[in-house]
């Protein structure tokens, strides 16, 4: 009977590895296809398209990996990428931190006042962030004409703030709510302004919201492509739109590509493996909190 | 002030600005505050639409200058829903199974290993991490890339063969939208994990406990107590995801640019080919305004189904 016992603990503690083992099985399937990905960014120019030595010889991996494809994109000018990455770089910092100084205020007071229609004003801005940018991309393609602004950084840094602002202010309301109010009035009885007791008591502790949520519009600024792709075209074409220049008349150049595609996302995982506890509430919104 | 009122004689009371009224001025300041940014966003999105819809009554060509558009009313729109050379039902159509066919796999496949992950594990924090992974990645460079992995020499019928002994065509115009839903799903498959794993991990134990007393089964346990609970939530999460698939533009295009043939020419794709590669800015800027159309109406049906059946705001 004993026996019999811890021989079904025994199956039920096998069953429960399977089970992990399973898990831990989907997750790395999720996880293949990028570290692939930038495996083939190391990976001799001949190379590029041996999938079947490169899965079934590991020890390629530790033989034949190079840098040759990073050192062209350091070294050949015509290429460009450097350049791309630097717009990409203006144009996120400068949208983020605009986005920030005009949603601040507005959230504060969306978190902190009654006023007439203001769930409306609120759900107002949330349907306009769901306006997808492709369908006035053209609108503002031909408004950047009559502007004389087309190609330039100041009206795609401009063009974002339409689905940056709604989206911070959904993110950092949460952020004010769950800040007691009583702390700044506390502070407002002991004489100071409401601004000076949002400054110096609520400002320091939703820096980790702040942060959270500058990174994660970076990242959407970063990675976007369709009103980046019509509204640019040589000086200030970002990265994800650079896309095209890898198609030349003999190929389109796959080493390069891996290399450029490496070198664009990873400070963007390594960004968003950061700020992972607040990942939950950028993809809903605010709604859910992880 | 004072002085003033203080003198007999008839003097006019000076009009003061109404802004000088300190309760005014009180219940001005939540409206100030938004106003900065609800001056930008609203004047930039109207000033869009305004665009749009006088784009649409047009008949221009594009890279002509926009003064030399010709009005025709509401002609566009009806060349688009009646024309037989218009494929703008053909792209409904095409984006109806692009949505189905992502969100629906997207919710069963995130809901079962979700509920997986949620399971007590060493690492598991570590696992969950990973996934954020694929949904942050450049979509136009996931695009590039998969675009090499679904080559007939490519990653994916490299695994396809070892394991059916044939290969496929994924580029041809039979197979073209599955490759695109199959990307989407390694991309954002993690959004489904991600949120109800969330929602898992804050359901309370109780009714659990109460379940295990009464003699229920595990798959009773799921059926009647986690489902229900869980229910909310999971509306949510495929009311957002829809409304996103709905505007995917990037991935498409830099994989087929909604081809082979119109195979992939959802609506995104159609209000882009239909603008730059036709040429037409009037019939473009109509498709647009009718997604955007389609996008509002949806969102505002799912919210409120939302509420009833979840009998909350």
């Amino acid at each position: 009977m004993k026996a019999n016992l811890s021989g079904l603990r025994l199956l039920r503690t096998l069953i429960q590895r399977g089970w992990d083992a399973l898990t831990v099985a989907i997750v790395a399937a999720f996880l293949f296809p990028y570290a692939f990905m930038v495996l083939s960014a190391f990976k001799p120019r001949l190379e590029t398209f041996k999938f079947a030595n490169w899965i079934l010889k590991p020890s390629l991996w530790f033989t034949k990996l190079q840098l040759d494809n990073f050192e062209q994109i350091l070294d050949r000018f015509d290429l460009n990428i450097l350049f791309y990455m630097k717009n990409s770089l203006i144009i996120a910092v400068a949208s983020t931190l605009l986005t920030m100084i005009i949603a601040i205020p507005a959230t504060y007071s969306f978190a902190r006042f009654d006023f007439r229609r203001k769930e409306a004003i609120a759900y107002g801005f949330l349907f306009l962030q769901m306006v997808p940018g492709i369908s006035i991309v053209f609108a503002l393609y031909f408004i950047a004409q009559q502007l004389k602004l087309h190609d330039t950084h100041a009206f795609l840094i401009f063009v974002y703030l339409l689905w940056n602002i709604p989206y911070a202010i959904w993110m950092l309301r949460g952020f004010v709510s769950a800040i007691p109010q009583d702390l700044e009035e506390a502070a407002m009885v002991d004489g100071a302004s409401r601004f000076t007791a949002f400054r110096l008591v609520t400002l320091p502790l939703m820096v980790g919201g702040l942060a959270a949520t500058s990174i994660l519009i970076f990242i959407g600024v970063w990675n976007e492509f369709s009103l980046a792709f019509f509204l640019t075209s040589l000086n200030s074409r970002t990265l994800p739109t650079s896309i095209a220049f890898f198609q030349t008349h003999s190929g389109i150049k796959w080493g390069t590509m891996f290399a450029t595609a490496t070198l664009g996302t990873l400070p963007v995982v390594i960004f968003a493996l950061i700020v992972r506890r607040y990942f939950v509430s950028a993809l809903t919104f605010g709604a859910v909190k992880g | 002030m004072s002085s003033q009122r203080a003198e007999p004689t008839k003097m006019k009371h000076k009009p003061q600005p109404w802004w000088s009224n300190p309760r005014a001025r009180q219940r001005l300041i939540p409206f100030a505050l938004i106003a900065p940014a609800f001056l930008v966003v609203f004047a930039l999105a109207a000033y869009s639409f305004v665009w749009l819809v006088y784009l649409s009554t047009q008949d221009l060509t594009f890279g002509q200058p926009v003064h030399e558009g010709r009005p025709v009313g509401l002609a566009n729109y009806i060349w688009l829903l009646t024309n037989s050379g218009s494929i703008f039902w053909i792209s409904v159509r095409t984006t109806a199974i692009h949505v189905l066919g992502t969100t629906l796999p997207e919710l069963l496949l995130g809901f079962a290993i979700a509920l997986l992950l949620n399971r007590q594990m060493r690492g598991g924090s570590l696992l969950t991490a990973v996934l954020i992974i694929p949904i942050v990645l450049m979509p136009s460079m996931v695009g590039l890339v998969a675009r090499l992995y679904f080559t007939y020499d490519g990653l994916v019928n490299f695994f396809v063969e070892t394991f059916t002994g044939s290969r496929f065509n994924w580029s041809g115009p039979e197979r073209a939208l599955t490759s695109v839903i199959l990307v989407d799903i390694w991309e954002w498959t993690p959004f489904f994990i991600l949120i109800l794993l969330a929602g898992l991990q804050t359901l309370p134990r109780e009714p659990y406990e109460a379940a295990l007393v009464d003699g229920a089964s595990r798959w009773q346990s799921f059926r009647f107590i986690t489902l229900p609970m869980m229910f909310p939530l999971i509306l949510t999460a495929l009311v957002l995801r829809l409304m996103d698939v709905l505007r995917i533009f990037d991935v498409i295009y830099v994989m087929f640019g909604g081809g082979p043939g119109s195979a992939t020419t959802t609506l995104p794709l159609l209000t882009y080919r239909t603008t730059l590669v036709q040429e037409y800015v009037g019939r473009g800027s109509a498709v647009s305004i009718m997604l955007i159309i389609i996008i509002v109406t949806l969102t505002y049906l799912l919210i409120q189904l939302r509420a009833r059946v979840t009998h909350q705001p």
